[in-house]
Order: structure tokens, then sequence, then C-alpha cells
């Protein structure tokens, strides 16, 4: 709990820096290329890679820009 | 398992999921040359600010511009080639001169450590840049297990990204036979810049880690 507050002041500096940065725009177009994604970083060995990608994809959609 | 791995996404923030999804565009497009529906995608592209805004306009200029037949030439002149591309966008080749060096050996024992494996049936070696990107967004999302701390973030960017692959992508930029490619390797450089300035402040600002509690 202590790291989590930690990180959300660390948070405000650090994202700041990445939204001026213009890192925002290509969520869209990376979300579009799922399918044409590289495969070979290989799988996930928890067992729960898959649940993980499939939530991102859900919070990819989720976002506007 | 299902309960902690839905609440470790929830602390991700929105800027870090657009860094994944910078690295998995990147990844997705050095990897193979786009077709025709993703082309229409990037192309629609509104590029936000600053260096990677800049690159995002430029990159989806081109889309509107080029078909997916001379970008698939493309692709091939500058990574496939006969015998070799104009370029050769591994870790290993731009740090020794040579495939498949120590480069190579440092990530594999870093892929195991991070429990990260070869997809099956890939033939190529793994420090390629559009894998090393791809790795980079599955540690953010956490596509390997639970999402990665930024300094584990930065330990894997420092060793197998940073010696090289700004380098890379400014090669890209400059490749005789670029001109999809030109503004993708200008997201790429732009980008190693961002990372490179991002993981300096949280190291200043020891940030990282129960430490921070002072900060």
């Amino acid at each position: 709990m202590k790291q989590r507050r930690a990180e959300k002041r660390e948070g405000a500096t650090r994202r700041d820096f990445l939204r001026l940065a213009g890192t925002g725009a290509p969520v869209l177009a990376a979300m579009s290329l799922a399918g044409a994604r590289v495969a070979e970083a290989g799988e996930a060995v928890k067992g729960h890679g898959i649940r993980v990608t499939e939530h991102m994809r859900k919070y990819y959609e989720s976002l506007r820009f | 398992m299902t309960t902690e791995t839905a609440e470790a996404n929830t602390l991700l923030a929105e800027e870090d999921i657009a860094r994944a999804a910078i690295y998995d565009l990147l990844a997705a497009l050095l990897h193979r040359p786009p077709d025709a529906a993703a082309l229409a995608r990037i192309a629609a592209l509104e590029p936000g600010e600053g260096e990677i805004g800049r690159a995002v306009k430029s990159l989806a200029g081109m889309a509107r511009v080029m078909d997916p037949e001379s970008i698939e030439r493309e692709h091939t002149a500058l990574f496939i080639g006969i015998g070799r591309g104009e370029l050769v966008p591994y870790a290993s080749y731009y740090r020794t001169g040579f495939l498949n060096e120590k480069p190579l050996a440092d990530l594999r024992a870093d892929m195991e450590r991070l429990s990260i494996s070869r997809a099956p049936g890939v033939m190529e070696p793994e420090d390629g840049i559009a894998s090393l990107c791809e790795m980079m967004a599955g540690l953010i999302l956490g596509r390997f297990g639970e999402p990665a701390s930024l300094a584990v973030q930065n330990e894997f960017f420092r060793a197998h990204l940073a010696p090289w692959a700004r380098h890379f992508f400014s090669d890209l930029e400059k490749a005789s036979s670029a001109a999809f490619y030109a503004p993708v390797g200008t997201l790429g450089r732009a980008m190693m810049d961002v990372e490179e300035e991002m993981f300096r402040m949280i190291g200043e600002g020891e940030a990282i880690g129960p430490v921070a509690g002072s900060a």
C-alpha cells in the first residue's frame, strides 16, 4: 500500500511529462493492430496471461484520445 | 489470482498504456508491413503534442498516400533483402557487428528471469527490434504475469534497448529505401528519447518502490 501511494506521487510529474510528449495518439492504432501483433515475445507462464491481455484490450477500447 | 490480476491492471496509468501502445505499434510495423485495414487506421490517427505527436503526424500522412504493396517492398528492402536488408535490426549486430552474440545471450537470461518465452515456430533471434518493443509493451501491461514495476522496466530498457535502439531508429529515418518507414524511425527515435528522459526523472526522484515514501 505504501508503495502504491508513493507511485501515485511520482506519477504526477512523470505522467505530465508523458502527456506533454504526445504519447497518447497511437493507442488507437496499436489497438487496431492487435491482431497483427508480433507473437515471438512469448506467452505468460502464469496461465492468466490471456485474461490480462483481454482485459487490457477492453481498457484500450475504453480510452478516448 | 483473477482478482489480483484485475487489481494490478487498474493501477496502470493511462500514460503507461499509451507507452505500451507505442511499443506495440512499433513492434507491429517493424515485424511485418501493415495491410490495407491497418494502414487506414494509421492514416486516421490524430497526432498529439511534442516529438511523438509530430512523428505520428508524418506517419499518418505517409499512410494516406502509400499502398500496402509498396510498403511491403520497402519492408523487404529494409529488413530482409537478398542476403540481407539495408538494415540489420538486431541488438547483437548493432552492438558487436555480428548476429547471435553476447547481447542475445544476456537477453535470453533476462527473458528467462522475467518469464518471457519465445513463441513456438519463431525462428529469428529474440534480440530483434520488433521483439524488444513487444517485450517492453508486455512488461508494461503485464502480459507475462503481473505488470513490471518501473524499476524492472528501466533495467530492461537500459540493458537491451538503450545501448543501440536509438541508433537503429535514427538509421531507419535516414535509410535510402525508407519512405513509409522513415517516420516509423522518427517515432521510434522520439520514443527512445522520451523513455530515456522519463526513466531519468524517476531515477532522480528515487521514486521507484518503497524508498519513495520520503519524496
